[in-house]
């Protein structure tokens, strides 16, 4: 995640108000540690729950119109991280087009699954299910994939309407992890302030928090004080949720005040 | 996650315990497979198939593909979107390929026609896919394959819209439901012939399902498939059921070109494997 990345004010009200409805939701705040070990521990189960020989998830890098590998585990381990793919290429790449899942076997023949790259990791699969995640409000985010059913020559009809259904889970988690990453700075922005005009209480123990949250030298420690705020909040009760709610949602009304929406994409 | 949610989004209607014994009584039990399609070969039944293009030059394909289009997201033109001829289409991903392979060997003098709605414009696909489906009905096509869909509620209306036209022009559209267990457009419009897959091999042999909205079951496991490049390989999923139920609309229809598309839907009804005819 790029920090300089420029957030678009009228996508960040809309990312907090989600945040928000599904924390309300839960009745506490379940915030993964960070997305690098909750990805990790989506393909584990991935793998395991499919019986498959290893398991990986791509995720969109939009500036670069490209799938990214994240994250990967069994024999295709290690060197796949950090590798891009074009949209348009490869079954993981027809998955994010069209949304729909595939699973193919004999991928040996399938030039478009790349040999060269597939061969310098020493790694061919034979079969693969590969299946979109998909967010709350319908983007795609990446692609899962799990590869080489250990007890069968290829995934059936089952295997991909159960992947269907835990990649729907996994990408919410995914999704939101990643907005706790980008709405991060605003966040804190947004607390600095309130606390700053919130005389009724001292706030001077929040405040310094969140001036060493926001000096950004160590992102998952910040986004750990910041799920500890809401942990915090969402165990002492309703009235405290919606409290803060109700300073969120100032927040990012006093955002639309400051700056014109501009349309993004 | 619930007990009750972890069945089997759509299929689930055509695993062997599921699939219901259906009859067909006085003049409907008069409608064979023989009568329907018997020595048929869908000859000259125009096929479009709305896809990541068609590689035309596939041996599978045997030079049935007669042309095409793309339709590319162009956020500076009208409607943003812009289609190009395609004279020898190519396919980007294989899946087109893969659809318009099985068409042709149920209906092997089908023509085929490539529309090709996939690019890398992610936030255009909604349109492109729409905007294929609109050439489809302008440009006489008879029968649709649309191994897509989308799940975007705010295109219901248009998706409707195109496919009330079609269904006006006479033309069948036969689509793939999602294989998440989510609502799709346009698979899911009652004038939409809605497919999944079902675990049986033999093409000709498919079932219908009394508890819509997914009508038909038709082979989509294991299947082998052309794929692009020249390729073969096994696949899975409602996509290829789809066109198993599009090239034996395509015999029907070149058998018997009076019929309109409700009427096409009752003879494949009459048909199905579990349809039982009453003597």
């Amino acid at each position: 995640m790029n920090p300089d990345k420029d957030i678009n004010e009228e996508k960040l009200s809309e990312q907090l108000q989600r945040l928000l409805i599904s924390i309300e939701a839960s009745g506490r705040a379940v915030l993964p540690k960070s997305n690098d070990v909750l990805l990790k521990s989506i393909v584990d189960a991935a793998a395991r729950i499919f019986g498959a020989a290893a398991a990986s998830i791509l995720l969109v890098n939009e500036e670069e119109e490209a799938l990214e590998f994240k994250v990967s585990t069994g024999e295709a381990d290690h060197d796949l991280v950090g590798t891009k793919f074009p949209y348009d290429r490869g079954i993981a790449g027809y998955v994010f087009m069209t949304g729909q899942p595939i699973a193919t076997s004999n991928v040996r023949e399938d030039k478009r699954f790349n040999q060269d790259f597939a061969k310098s990791t020493g790694y061919v699969p034979d079969s693969i299910l590969a299946t979109p995640l998909i967010s709350s409000d319908d983007r795609i985010i990446g692609v899962m994939e799990v590869l080489d059913k250990i007890d069968a020559t290829s995934f059936d009809l089952h295997d991909m309407e159960l992947m269907g259904m835990f990649a729907q889970q996994a990408a919410m988690a995914i999704d939101m992890s990643q907005q706790i990453d980008s709405i991060e700075q605003a966040l804190v922005r947004g607390l600095k302030r309130l606390a700053k005009e919130d005389r009724t209480q001292d706030s001077s123990d929040l405040k310094s928090a969140l001036d060493q949250a926001h000096s950004g030298e160590n992102r998952t420690s910040d986004l750990l004080v910041l799920a500890d705020l809401f942990n915090d909040i969402s165990g002492l009760g309703e009235a405290e949720r919606k409290a803060c709610i109700q300073v969120l949602t100032t927040f990012a009304e006093y955002r639309k005040t400051t700056s014109a929406p501009r349309r993004f994409r | 996650m619930p007990e009750e949610t972890l069945r089997p989004a759509w299929s689930q209607h055509f695993t062997p315990d599921a699939i219901q014994e259906l009859l067909a009584q006085g003049p409907f039990a008069k409608i064979t497979p023989e009568w329907a399609w018997g020595e048929s070969t869908g000859k000259g039944v125009r096929v479009a198939v709305v896809d990541s293009g068609v590689e035309y030059d596939h041996p599978a394909l045997e030079h049935c593909v007669q042309g095409g289009v793309v339709v590319e997201y162009d956020s500076k033109a009208k409607d943003n979107y812009r289609i190009k001829s395609d004279e020898k289409p190519l396919d980007v991903s294989g899946h087109g390929t893969a659809c318009a392979g099985i068409i042709h060997s149920i209906a092997p003098e089908a023509e085929i026609y490539s529309v090709r709605v996939l690019g890398r414009n992610m936030g255009g696909r909604a349109i492109q896919f729409a905007a294929g489906l609109d050439w489809t009905i302008e440009n006489d096509m008879q029968v649709v394959n649309l191994s897509l869909s989308t799940s975007l509620e705010e295109f219901f209306g248009l998706f409707h819209d195109l496919a009330d036209q079609a269904y006006f022009k006479n033309m069948n559209l036969v689509s793939a439901v999602n294989n998440i267990p989510e609502p799709s457009y346009p698979s899911l419009y009652s004038s939409v012939i809605s497919v999944a897959a079902h675990e049986g091999h033999d093409p000709f042999t498919y079932y219908y399902n009394p508890n819509p909205p997914v009508e038909f079951g038709a082979p989509g496991i294991d299947v082998e498939v052309a794929w692009n490049k020249g390729q073969y390989l096994v696949c899975t999923g409602n996509s290829f059921a789809a066109p198993h139920i599009t090239g034996i609309t395509a015999l029907i229809r070149a058998k018997h070109p009076e019929l309109t598309p409700f009427q096409i839907k009752t003879v494949l009804l009459a048909c199905a494997a579990n349809t039982k005819r009453q003597k």
